[in-house]
């Protein structure tokens, strides 16, 4: 479904990208985890089309997406949570999943999934006529992934949703994730949360310096524990 | 005239000013908000508008006609000028854009000089803009009734699409975080593009009240609405529409104010006064009176 | 490591000499053999270069745009000319002049001088607090300082004479006075951008929050530049005034501001050469095309008079160099050897 092909990206004189190649198949959770600067969210920017690769490949279902810019590439089914959340605080909620509905021309169903985000995260009906900003770190997060759902995306990427949530959150995001997964959506996770993340990732990229360092499925991985926990050190322990 | 008239006198001719004056600021901010581009050229929309009606308005025209033409050649300007000098300098700095706009607008202004003239020229206004009409003892001009009446409608009506469309809402999303909105799909160059006609619009409506208060119009017609624009925008706040509207109206009425208190020998020093009074609140806060984003350092 | 010093130092300073060398080369040519309308545009070539150089030393360093320079401009003008102006020319011109202020009378360099630290004082005084902005607040409140000065050169008539025209200047500043003094600016220029401070203002121009993380103290070193910067605008101003002879304050507004900032966007004002080139380039254009416009204008081809020709050119200069070199001619760049 997306591939990516030998793609060296950065900011300016910074070269954060070199020679990233990775595939994610329709219906699969593939996880991307590596240590602080690896490049993880770089690349999910590069695939969104904010940044612009110097070099290399990327496809979504057969189309090059270079080229492309973000607006166009969401239309094609892509949309991102983006680290750090970036819901829009002077937004109320309900703004918030509108917009993450830009792209669709079906108000009878962009109304009913916004009812449907508010079941699924309570706290965003609670909060419905409140401006974003308002939230909670937790709450903005929640909202974050569904105004990212709004979109009924193909393939799904979240760089860190279950950042600054509290345990019951973090699980109920995974718990979501792998729903999500079960009802078919392709999926590309960033994750610190290395353990967890091998539990439900149907495979695993490793990035390391902007290199991938190695790829497999959960088990390979685990099975060369000694080189992943060279690089994520103490973040297996974090959960 | 007793004490009630007089007050009542104030509080329409505040209003009607006022009103004027939040109409150009919003038509400021809202480009601000998007771009962080302080349009120097906003007060050269006011400018085309006016040599519109200048053009058009001693001819068989119905005034109201070429009104709604004026307004649509401000609109016009605008995104004739998004596209082919600010789009192109869109990825460079704040202070590029910002001179390129100074420049756009030095143009515009020499344009006119040299295809008009470099003197003001009467305007046919409807004798309506100089008329009074008289409720008991008190006598009210009808152009500032008009001027608070449109304000208010046009207020009225920014706020409704503003919350209610999706382009609306996508507006004020590109003022919060701009990537953010494209990552959701909505397109740069429409977002960007609707800024910019929603700023020649008020240009285009201040352009007919302005004008019709002045009775002509010159190459630097503009430059006092711009002026105004700062001031409101820097005093409400340059990342709050509401705080540009307040601005406005604050602006309005101290105008007003200033201009029943201050003794003659002062007045001339007023200009003064107000700008020091922006500078004060750049110093003291440069987020404004009201803060745009209130909420935002919780990230 | 000598060696590598000298050569660098010798490299700096060949800016200077590639810089000033033509520049002087050029005024003894058009004394030698220009008539006088070259002379008198040489002239103001100079003071425009003076006029840019203030703006280089500010802005170019700081990356702060600053709308305030012709506003210093104006007090180097007229506190200059109430110093070099005879006490009958001042009775004739200022009728409601402070009466103390009638029969002071000093040589026309201690006249510029005065001018140049007035300037400079006010800055001084007004400038601190703004240094702390950048970006869009700078900019607007630096316009605000010029409205501010405008307004008061225009109405404080017991000073200026109100917005009427002040005449009565003797012509003192000839083409070498002016020529002198850019070069004097050149150097002071090239000089301050090497000084330790000039280094930590254009280090808080790359980065301000690094620059403040390793102990620079913006604010200071910014108002340092800025005070400099409003003496040589000064200066320029005091020279112009005794140029042109007579003047009213509609000639320190936004006109002249957009000339000058046209000349520092034009040549680059990040650096002296840059500014070099502008005041050059713009100076050309402007005297160039407004022959242009005097000949349509005496040949009477139309039937009215044609302006604003000239700024029209200018500002699609401008536009054009913003958008496809938006740091200028030369940039950055400094010539040398
Ligand atoms: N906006 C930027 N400008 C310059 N360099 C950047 C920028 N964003 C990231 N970098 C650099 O690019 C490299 C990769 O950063 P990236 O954010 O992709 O890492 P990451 O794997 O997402 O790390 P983390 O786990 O901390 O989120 C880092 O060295 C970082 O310093
Ligand atoms: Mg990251």
């Amino acid at each position: 479904m997306l591939s990516v092909e030998d793609v060296h990206a950065g900011y300016g004189a910074i070269i954060a990208l070199r020679g990233v190649s990775l595939h994610v198949n329709t219906g699969e959770l593939v996880a991307l985890v590596g240590a602080n600067g690896a490049g993880k969210s770089t690349l999910m920017a590069t695939i969104a089309g904010v940044l612009r690769p110097f070099r290399g490949q990327i496809t979504f279902e057969g189309r090059s997406l270079l080229g492309l810019s973000p607006e166009e590439i969401v239309r094609q089914g892509i949309a991102l949570v983006p680290e750090g959340r970036r819901i829009f605080p002077s937004l109320t909620v309900a703004e918030n999943l509108r917009l993450g509905a830009a792209t669709r021309r079906d108000p009878a169903g962009v109304q009913r999934d916004i009812e449907e985000m508010c079941t699924r995260f309570p706290i965003l009906g609670k909060r419905f006529h409140q401006p974003g900003g308002t939230l909670s770190g937790g709450e903005q997060q929640q909202l974050a992934i569904a105004r990212a759902l709004m979109s009924r995306p193909r393939l799904l990427m979240m760089d860190e949703p279950s950042l600054g949530l509290s345990p019951i959150l973090v699980d109920e995001v995974f718990a979501m994730i792998t729903q999500l997964h079960a009802s078919g959506v392709t999926v590309l996770l960033v994750e610190q949360n290395v353990e967890r993340t091998l539990d439900i990732a149907d495979r695993v990229y490793l990035l390391n310096t902007g290199r991938v360092e190695c790829e497999g499925t959960p088990e390979q991985l685990r099975q060369q524990v000694d080189i992943v926990g060279a690089y994520l050190g103490d973040t297996q322990e974090r959960s | 005239m007793n004490v009630l008239q007089e007050v009542l006198q104030f509080i329409i001719n505040a209003l009607s000013l006022g009103g004027l004056y939040a109409l150009m600021a919003l038509g400021l901010v809202i480009v601000y908000g998007i771009l962080r581009l302080v349009n120097f050229a906003y007060g050269e929309l006011v400018m085309v508008a006016g040599y519109t009606l200048l053009m058009l308005g001693a001819g068989p025209i119905p005034w109201l006609i070429v009104a709604v033409i004026s307004v649509g050649m401000a609109v016009l300007t605008s995104l004739l000028l998004e596209r082919v000098a600010f789009r192109p300098v869109r990825q460079a700095s704040a202070t590029t854009m910002l001179i390129t706009s100074f420049a756009v607008s030095a143009l515009l202004q020499n344009a006119a000089i040299l295809f008009v003239s470099p003197r003001a020229k009467a305007v046919v206004t409807p004798s309506f803009f100089t008329e009074n009409f008289q409720v008991g003892n008190l006598l009210i001009s009808k152009g500032n009734l008009a001027s608070l009446v449109v304000s208010l409608l046009l207020l009225g009506l920014l706020t409704l699409f503003l919350r209610r469309t999706l382009l609306g809402i996508a507006l004020r999303a590109a003022a919060d975080d701009f990537v953010m909105t494209r990552l959701v799909g909505i397109r740069a160059n429409q977002v960007i593009a609707t800024a910019f006609a929603i700023s020649g619009f008020l240009a285009g409506v201040v352009a007919l009240f302005w004008i019709g208060r002045l009775g002509s119009v010159g190459p630097f017609v503009g430059s006092t609405p711009v002026l105004v624009a700062f001031v409101a925008a820097v005093v409400g706040g340059m990342e709050s529409l509401t705080g540009a509207v307040i601005g406005g109206y604050l602006l309005g009425t101290l105008t007003v104010g200033l201009q029943l208190v201050l003794p003659q020998s002062l007045l001339d020093y007023r200009q003064a006064f107000v700008f020091a009074i922006v500078l004060l609140v750049l110093l003291f806060r440069p987020q404004g009176l009201v803060r745009g984003r209130a909420v935002t350092e919780r990230v | 490591m000598q060696r590598m010093s000298y050569l660098e130092s010798f490299g700096k300073w060949s800016t200077g000499l590639l810089l000033a060398g033509p520049l002087i080369v050029l005024a003894l040519v058009v004394h030698l053999f220009g008539g006088e309308v070259l002379q008198r545009i040489l002239t103001v070539l100079f003071i425009n270069l003076s006029m840019v150089l203030g703006l280089q030393i500010f802005m170019g360093n700081s990356g702060v745009v600053s709308f305030a320079p012709i506003g210093f401009m104006g007090i180097g003008a007229y506190a200059s000319a109430l110093f070099s102006m005879s006490p009958q020319a001042k009775a004739m011109a200022l009728r409601n002049l402070y009466s103390w202020l009638v029969p002071i009378q000093v040589p026309f360099v201690v006249a510029v001088i005065i001018g140049g630290l007035m300037a400079a004082l006010v800055a001084a005084l007004v400038g601190y607090p703004l240094m702390r902005l950048s970006g869009a607040a700078a900019v607007i409140a630096t316009f605000a300082l010029l409205i501010i000065v405008h307004t008061v050169l225009i109405n404080w008539s017991e000073v200026t004479n109100g917005p009427r025209t002040l005449f009565g200047l003797e012509a003192y500043t000839t083409l070498w006075v002016s020529a002198a003094t850019g070069i004097l600016f050149l150097l002071l220029a090239l000089w301050f951008k090497e000084t330790p401070l000039g280094l930590q203002l254009r280090a808080s121009r790359e980065d301000e929050a690094a620059a403040a993380s390793v102990g620079i103290n913006i604010v200071w070193v910014r108002w340092v530049a800025f005070v400099l910067a409003a003496f040589v605008t000064g200066v320029a101003g005091a020279l112009w005034a005794h140029f042109i002879t007579s003047f009213s304050p509609l000639a320190f507004y936004l006109p002249q501001t957009f000339l000058i900032i046209s000349m520092a966007i034009i040549g680059g004002s990040a650096s002296v050469s840059g500014a070099v080139v502008g005041a050059v380039a713009v100076t050309a254009i402007f005297e160039g095309v407004r022959g242009v416009e005097n000949a349509i204008n005496i040949s009477a081809v139309f039937p009215f008079t044609v302006s604003g020709l000239t700024e029209v050119c200018l500002s699609i200069a401008m536009i054009l160099i913003l958008i496809m070199r938006p740091s200028g001619i030369l940039g950055s760049r400094e010539l040398r050897l």
